[in-house]
C-alpha cells in the first residue's frame, strides 16, 4: 500500500468521526471569531485598550492571537482523540494496520488542518468585514502556511504527552497548565515590550509567540522581516522536533 | 514443504518494574505452519499477550527475532502489518462510526475501497448477524455486538494471518460456534490463525498445533495427541449405576486412581493406567452394580495444561 492510501484512510476515518457531530464542527469553525467578538471588542471598548503599536487597535492586534489560539485549541482537541481511541480499544488495533506511525500522526492532523484553515479564513474575512481590521490579504499564502504548520506543530507537541500519559485526568491537568503558561506567557494578548524582563524572555522563548508574531505579520503587517523569518524558522524546527519525538512515543507505545 | 508463516527464535522481552527487569518472555523459540490453527496457551501472566504483541508489531522485542512470512517485525514492520489482521483482547471498535463504516474503514486501511468492498461488508454483516444494525453507531450497541463487529472486520480482507487474542470473550455460545466454524474454513482455505485463549475446550476443538508457555518459557509444543502423550495414560471414567456398589472403595483401591468423586449414582474416576487396566476396573465394577451409562475419555487439554504448568520445570 502506498503512503497516500494510509493517509487517506486515516483522513477519511477522522472526517467520518467528526462528521457525526455537526455542532462540534460548527463551533470549531466559529469559536475564534466568537473569541474575537467577545473578548476583543470587550477589551477594546470597555477598557479603551490599545495595542501600543501605532495605528493598530486591539481588535487588529488580537486577530493573530485568536488565530494562534485556534491552532493551539485544535491541536489540543485532536490529541484528546488518542485517549478516545485508547478507551475504545481501537488505538492498539490501529497500530497493527498497514501504515507507518508517521502516517497515523500525519493522517490524524490532516483533517484538522483543513478545519483550521477554513476557520482561519472565515475569521479573517469576518474580522475585516465586521470589525474593520485592516487585513493584509496579499500575505494570505504566509497566513495559510503559518496556520498549517502551527496546527501541526502544536498537535505533534501535544501528541507526545497524550501518548506518554495513560490517565485522562493527568493529561487534563497537563493541557490546563499548557493553556495557562503558553497562552499568557506569549504575545497572544499583549505586546511584549512593556513587560518585565523575565516575563519578556519567557515569552520570547515560547513557540506560540513565534507563531503569533508570524501570524500578526501575515494579517496586519506588524513586525520586521528578519525577526519574523527567524521566528518562523524556529517554529518549523519546533514542529520537526515534536514530530520526531511523537513518532518515538508512538513506537514506544507497545 | 512450505516455509513457516511465523518463525520465532530466542525471543526475549523484558520490562522494568520498579527498576527491576522482569522477563515476560524468556528465550522462546517456535514456528507456526501456514494454514494451521496455532494455539498459544498459558496461565495468566505467562507471556501470551506479550508474545502476540511482538508478533503483531505492537511491541518491540528485547532480544531474539520474529519473522512473519519472512519479514522481521522490527526491520520490516510495515510488510508484516500488510499480512496480518488482529483481534486484540479488549473490545476495539470505532464507537462513533456505524457498524458498516467500521468494516469499510478497516478495509480502506488495507487498501480496499469501492462497490466490491461494500458488497463484501453486506455479506460479512449477514454472516455475523449484524446486518440489522448496519447503520447504527457502535456506541449504541451491546458489548456482544461490538465484539461481533471486531471479529467481522477480519473477514473483510484476505490477509494471510489472523491473530486472535481471547477472541470468544463476550460471545454467546451460538455465535462462538459459528465463528469457530468460520475459522476452520479459513484455515482450510490456507489462512493461518494464531489464537490465545483461556478456554481450553476451544483450543482443543480448534488448534492443530499448541504451544503452552509459563513464566515466558516454553513448557510444551505439539499437536493435541502429542501433548496428551506427555502426561502419560490419563483416563477420565464416568459410570452411572442403578445404585453405587458398596464395594467401590475396595475395588478402586487396586488401581492408580488419582481422583474419585461420587455424586448421586454417578462415579467419576481419573486413572493413570494402561487401557486394558481401565477396562478391567470397569468390568470389576459391573460385577457389583448395574451400569446405566458409561463414558471413558482420554486426558483433556485442561488436564494436560494443569499438569504441565504446575509441575516443576525439572520434571518436564
Amino acid at each position: 500500500m502506498m503512503m497516500t492510501d494510509a493517509l487517506e484512510a486515516v483522513l477519511v476515518r477522522e472526517a467520518k468521526i467528526r462528521a457525526t457531530n455537526s455542532l462540534f464542527i460548527f463551533w470549531d469553525l466559529l469559536y475564534p471569531l466568537g473569541y474575537l467578538l467577545v473578548f476583543g471588542i470587550g477589551v477594546n471598548a470597555s477598557l479603551g485598550f490599545t495595542s501600543g503599536l501605532a495605528g493598530v487597535d486591539y481588535n487588529a492586534f488580537f486577530l493573530a492571537g485568536v488565530l494562534g489560539m485556534a491552532s493551539f485549541g485544535i491541536a489540543s482537541n485532536t490529541s484528546w482523540s488518542f485517549f478516545l481511541d485508547r478507551d475504545n480499544g481501537i488505538f492498539y488495533e490501529m497500530l497493527t494496520y498497514p501504515m507507518r506511525r508517521s502516517e497515523y500522526l500525519l493522517g490524524k492532523v490532516l483533517f484538522n488542518e483543513l478545519v483550521g484553515l477554513v476557520q482561519a479564513l472565515l475569521t479573517l474575512v469576518l474580522a475585516a468585514a465586521l470589525l474593520h481590521v485592516p487585513v493584509r490579504f496579499d500575505r494570505l499564502p504566509l497566513l495559510i502556511a503559518a496556520t498549517l504548520v502551527g496546527t501541526a506543530g502544536w498537535f505533534f507537541f501535544y501528541a507526545i504527552f497524550a501518548l506518554r500519559i495513560r490517565r485522562n485526568d493527568a493529561f487534563n491537568t497537563v493541557t490546563s497548565v499548557f493553556y495557562f503558561v503558553f497562552l499568557f506567557a506569549s504575545s497572544m494578548f499583549y505586546p511584549l515590550d512593556p513587560l518585565p524582563r523575565a516575563f519578556r524572555i519567557a515569552a520570547l522563548a515560547n513557540p506560540i509567540t513565534w507563531q503569533i508574531d508570524v501570524l500578526r505579520y501575515a494579517t496586519i503587517g506588524v513586525g520586521d522581516t528578519l525577526s519574523i523569518t527567524i521566528e518562523a524558522a524556529a517554529f518549523v524546527v519546533f514542529t520537526a522536533v515534536s514530530f520526531a519525538v511523537a513518532i518515538h512515543a508512538l513506537t514506544d507505545t507497545g | 514443504m512450505s516455509t513457516p508463516a511465523i518463525v520465532v527464535q530466542n525471543l526475549v522481552k523484558t520490562f522494568d518494574v520498579r527498576r527491576r527487569p522482569i522477563r515476560a518472555v524468556d528465550d522462546l523459540t517456535f514456528s507456526v505452519h501456514r494454514g494451521s490453527i496455532f494455539g498459544l496457551l498459558g496461565p495468566n501472566g505467562a507471556g501470551k499477550t506479550t508474545t502476540l504483541r511482538i508478533m503483531t508489531t505492537l511491541a518491540r522485542p528485547s532480544g531474539g527475532s520474529v519473522e512473519v512470512f519472512g519479514y522481521d517485525v522490527v526491520k520490516a514492520p510495515l510488510e508484516v502489518r500488510r499480512r496480518i489482521g488482529v483481534v486484540i483482547q479488549e473490545q476495539a471498535a470505532d464507537l462513533l462510526l456505524s457498524v458498516r463504516d467500521n468494516l469499510l474503514t478497516f478495509a480502506r486501511f488495507h487498501g480496499r475501497a469501492g462497490p466490491a468492498v461494500r458488497t463484501r461488508a453486506g455479506e460479512v454483516m449477514a454472516q455475523f448477524g449484524i446486518e440489522d444494525v448496519a447503520d447504527r453507531k457502535v456506541q449504541d450497541l451491546s458489548g456482544g455486538i461490538r465484539r461481533r463487529v471486531q471479529m467481522a472486520k477480519m473477514f473483510m480482507v484476505d490477509v494471510p494471518i489472523v491473530f486472535l487474542d481471547e477472541f470468544s470473550s463476550g460471545m454467546d455460545a451460538i455465535l462462538k460456534r459459528s465463528v469457530m466454524d468460520m475459522l476452520r474454513a479459513q484455515a482450510a482455505s490456507g489462512r493461518t490463525i494464531v489464537l490465545t485463549t483461556q478456554i481450553l475446550t476451544e483450543a482443543e476443538e480448534l488448534c492443530d498445533d499448541i504451544l503452552i508457555i509459563n513464566h515466558g518459557r516454553r513448557v510444551a509444543h505439539g499437536s493435541l495427541p502429542a501433548l496428551k502423550q506427555l502426561v502419560g495414560r490419563l483416563h477420565e471414567v464416568t459410570i452411572t449405576f442403578d445404585r453405587v456398589p458398596d464395594a467401590l472403595p475396595a475395588i478402586v483401591a487396586g488401581y492408580a486412581a488419582e481422583r474419585v468423586t461420587v455424586q448421586h449414582n454417578t462415579v467419576q474416576l481419573q486413572l493413570r493406567d494402561e487401557e486394558p487396566r481401565v477396562l478391567e476396573l470397569v468390568l470389576a465394577l459391573a460385577r457389583h452394580g448395574r451400569i446405566q451409562h458409561l463414558e471413558i475419555a482420554g486426558a483433556s487439554l485442561e488436564d494436560v495444561f494443569v499438569q504441565l504448568t504446575q509441575q516443576p520445570e525439572a520434571q518436564r
